[in-house]
């Protein structure tokens, strides 16, 4: 299985600008630098589409032109929240208009799968559409899909993104529950000992390819994902290792999802500190924040570091060719990706 | 009440923002164009969009969809029906 392209509307503008000087953030949460829309979505339909469709459709048209794909067999995407904005004005319109006269756009664009939808209508694409609503786990789902159906022979290729948006209610709600810094700053983020973490946003897309193709960026050597398991992470790192006969020396790169949230650290230390000792970690979450689908942002940087040996905030080029990255969201959802150069 | 006039340049105010025609405005839309396909290239959700507004903005209900075809060709059209129909 092969990342052939991939692309992320994220809180970094691009691959490069990571590099060279992060986009730092203060306070409780990054926002995403949204790119030219004009150049990926005809403008009759820009109008229409509220920030989440736009930075989701954008980063698909981008990841497909990159990979010189017209025409995915598959499209499966995962989002926790769904279209929050447009949901928001309908929810907003029912209380203010006593449930009449409300706004037929707004109602059709609140569900969850109008990212996914959209992207094939731009596309023309009748093929398989799919979005995964499953919390902490929705982007892992959509792409165990893609990879089932790859595997099975149903698909060659398959689009699979993540998304998902912040929007002020929704960042109000989740405030309450003490999830946030009230003066975060990315710069320090990572190792600040106290509670709370920032929050993030973002959509990331992929074009999977059953094939080596020219300019493929990364080969997807394994993947999997849990749900409350019930035996340690350290087990299930190592259980994965073995089973994907992976001796742990030979991964030159781990990216952890640590989120700067001192009451979780101990779980990404716990595999630090034992199964991947003497393996050098990054943390990816003071690049993007935190969300549910998050991992789709490391799997970008991951896919990323391994194509152009580059790492973000490494002196040195130190050109990893093996990657795994580990994201435990809330600690009850731990995934994994091994990727290598291709 | 307002003459035609007002309500002509109102309601091409109102669709702007109704429908989000961030490109558009008052004085590039035709009294007489078609506001479907051609004209302002119009579609099935903004008719509906339509709909809403002339109940919010004039609390005048559509009797039929069918109504809406000759209701919504025009800016122009538009503000007669409001005029026939205000108030009733």
């Amino acid at each position: 299985m092969y990342i052939q392209s991939a692309y992320a509307v994220s809180p970094q503008g691009s691959f490069n600008e990571l590099l060279e000087s992060s986009a730092q953030y203060r306070g409780d949460r990054l926002t995403c630098k949204e790119p030219d829309y004009s150049k990926y979505i005809d403008p009759k339909l820009i109008r229409r589409m509220s920030r989440i469709i736009k930075m989701g459709a954008a980063a698909a048209m981008e990841c497909l032109q990159q990979a010189n794909v017209s025409m995915p067999d598959v499209i499966t995407t995962g989002t926790a929240y769904g279209c929050l904005a447009d949901t928001d004005q309908f929810l907003t319109r029912m209380v203010e208009f006593k449930e009449e006269l409300l706004s037929p756009t707004a109602f059709i664009q609140s569900t969850h799968n109008t990212v996914g939808a959209q992207i094939a209508l731009m596309l023309k694409c009748h093929h398989y559409n799919n979005t995964y609503v499953h919390r902490g786990s929705s982007f892992e789902a959509a792409l165990t899909d893609a990879i089932g159906l790859i595997g099975e022979g149903e698909a060659k290729t398959a689009l699979v993104g993540g998304v998902d948006e912040i929007i002020e209610k929704s960042h109000a709600i989740l405030s309450r529950f003490d999830l946030y810094k009230k003066d975060g700053d990315t710069a320090n983020l990572i190792g600040d000992p106290g509670k709370g973490t920032m929050a993030g946003e973002g959509a990331a897309f992929f074009l999977l390819n059953s094939q080596r193709e020219a300019g493929c960026l990364a080969k997807l050597e394994a993947f999997q994902n849990w749900y409350k398991p019930s035996v340690p992470v350290t087990t299930l790192v190592a259980n994965f290792l073995k089973r994907h006969q992976v001796p742990a020396g030979s991964i030159d790169l781990l990216i952890t999802g640590a989120n700067g949230d001192a009451r979780y650290n101990s779980l990404y230390e716990a595999v630090q500190q034992s199964v991947l000792s003497a393996v050098p970690a990054i943390t990816y979450k003071q690049f993007c924040g935190e969300y549910p689908t998050s991992a789709a942002f490391a799997l970008w940087m991951a896919a990323m570091i391994v194509s152009t040996g580059r790492v973000p905030g490494a002196a040195e080029p130190a050109a990893p060719k093996r990657v795994l990255v580990f994201n435990n969201y809330k600690q009850l959802y731990p995934s994994l990706y091994l990727l290598s150069a291709c | 009440m307002e003459n035609k006039q007002e309500l002509v340049q109102r309601l091409k105010e109102q669709i702007i923002k109704q429908l989000k025609l961030e490109d558009k405005k008052p004085e590039d839309i035709g009294d007489h164009d078609p506001m479907f396909v051609e004209g302002l290239g119009l579609d099935s959700i903004d008719a509906l969009e339509l709909i809403v507004l002339l109940q919010q903005e004039y609390n005048i209900k559509l009797k039929s969809a069918e109504e809406g075809q000759d209701v919504f060709r025009s800016i122009d059209t538009m503000a007669d029906y409001i005029l026939e129909h205000e108030g009733k």
